[in-house]
């Protein structure tokens, strides 16, 4: 059996719980009745209390998961820098989150929290005491527009590699793989105003690495123009597949994001065959995520369809 | 654009309801949801308005109500210990004498608010939603 094991975030069924055709035990029925094992949970999402859980939810959340026989894998954290608009969150503020993240995770039976890239390299090294503490990890995710080569990753994986090492990881999101828009994306960009025509121009020129300003100048309307510089400054400058031989000792977990699949074989926006090929390669061993997003852009997609095309795709591309 | 699906869940499918206390109808209520796949703390929301068959409701008339309690319109970016659960509707109480004609009626809600952990590089994701919607009044 292979070392790598596919999990599922139930952020994937975003459309389910918000339009409340499932609630948080249909959907660990679903993921059960799925086939999957490993389970993420986006707190801010479906905990109900949110962000103050009590002690009976957080008791009630791992005896469900025991029920429909669920690992627990990760527990997701936010770090809403923005919550106050007179100003962003100080530290002691992103310490008390954080921290009760950690005793939340624990309580609710995950070994992981995975948090963000706000929380600051200083306050995640602080966070190694309660970690050991509690047994439970802590890891950021490495989620588009970052990517390996943003500044403060630096620091990120010196901590990861030093003294917060077993400890202190991240979560690589595949997102930072995406070379070129999805498909609801685009049927989006025209349900909004961009002509069909013209919106396939900007792509062949984001493909052709084409500046912004081919757009900026010619003959679009400003809705086409808006679509354009959003596809050029988001999917133009992916993470590249020989950057993870320095980072992989540190992934803990991965997210294995995607948008939208129309068939169990291949996507055209990340090049999965390439990740999947790569990482197993380096011998990483834990889970990937199967992680649903096309839910922010189309709401009539069937999120289980979406995920069965998904782990088609990936089983076929592990067991090469 | 991401987060636009989410707009379908702001207005809820819940009927207007005219409040009666007593034999007097005080003004009418309906529900609203957080637009996204997540709650939000009520600060995140920048500004929060209603138009009922193309009027604005004058914002001094509204109380929202949320986890038990009644807020002002005004009071909502201060409210940075309160989080509005994504499967919570809030209830929008309008005070006006007599309530709403019974009937269908056109209703708009526009809702700015702030991504609170988007800062990816030190700039917050403001959202725009605007959603207006046929809901039956009685």
């Amino acid at each position: 059996m292979n070392d790598i094991k596919l999990g599922i975030s139930l952020y994937s069924f975003s459309t389910e719980f918000i339009h409340e055709k499932l609630d948080f035990e249909g959907i660990l029925k679903k993921a059960h009745d799925m086939g999957y094992q490993g389970v993420e949970i986006v707190a801010a999402q479906m905990v109900p209390e949110y962000p103050y859980p009590s002690d009976e939810w957080l008791a009630e959340c791992k005896a469900l998961l025991t029920k429909y026989e669920l690992e627990p894998v990760c527990w997701s954290a936010y770090i809403d820098m923005g919550i106050r608009g007179d100003r962003d969150l100080t530290e002691e503020e992103i310490v008390q989150f954080t921290v009760n993240d950690l005793i939340y995770a624990k309580k609710a039976g995950f070994p992981m929290v995975r948090t963000q890239h706000a929380i600051s390299p200083k306050i995640f090294r602080e966070m190694l005491p309660y970690c050991k503490q509690l047994g439970v990890k802590l890891t950021i995710e490495m989620h588009h527009p970052h990517h390996p080569e943003v500044p403060v990753w630096k620091e990120y994986f010196e901590i990861m590699k030093g003294e917060g090492r077993g400890w202190l990881g991240f979560v690589p999101d595949f997102s930072i793989f995406q070379t070129m828009p999805h498909k609801l994306y685009l049927d989006q960009a025209i349900s909004f105003g961009c002509r069909p025509e013209k919106l396939a121009e900007i792509v062949e020129l984001h493909r052709q690495k084409a500046d912004y300003s081919v757009v900026a100048n010619g003959d679009f309307n400003e809705i086409e123009k808006h679509t354009a510089e959003e596809m050029f400054g988001k999917f133009s400058a992916p993470a590249k597949m020989e950057q993870w031989k320095d980072m992989i000792d540190c992934a803990f977990y991965m997210h294995g994001k995607f948008y939208y699949l129309d068939n169990d074989d291949h996507d055209p926006c990340i090049p999965f065959e390439e990740i999947v090929a790569e990482v197993k390669r380096l011998g990483y061993k834990g889970y990937i995520a199967s992680e649903y997003e096309g839910h922010h852009f189309d709401e009539t997609i069937d999120s289980e369809e979406q995920l069965r095309h998904f782990v088609a795709l990936m089983t076929k591309n592990l067991e090469k | 654009m991401d987060f636009q699906a989410y707009n379908k869940i702001l207005i809820c499918k819940d009927d207007i309801r005219n409040v009666r206390v007593g034999d007097a109808v005080l003004g009418y209520e309906f529900k609203i949801k957080y637009p996204s796949y997540r709650g939000a703390f009520l600060s995140c929301i920048e500004a929060l308005s209603f138009e009922v068959d193309g009027k604005p409701v004058p914002a001094g008339e509204v109380s929202f109500r949320l986890n038990g309690k009644d807020f002002l319109l005004s009071e909502l970016p201060e409210c940075f210990k309160e989080y509005w659960f994504v499967r919570a509707p809030a209830t929008v109480f309008v005070r006006i004498p007599g309530g709403i004609e019974p009937g269908e009626h056109s209703l708009r809600v526009t809702m700015r608010h702030r991504v609170p952990y988007t800062g990816y590089f030190g700039q917050y994701l403001t959202l725009l939603s605007d959603v207006t919607e046929t809901r039956a009044a009685h």
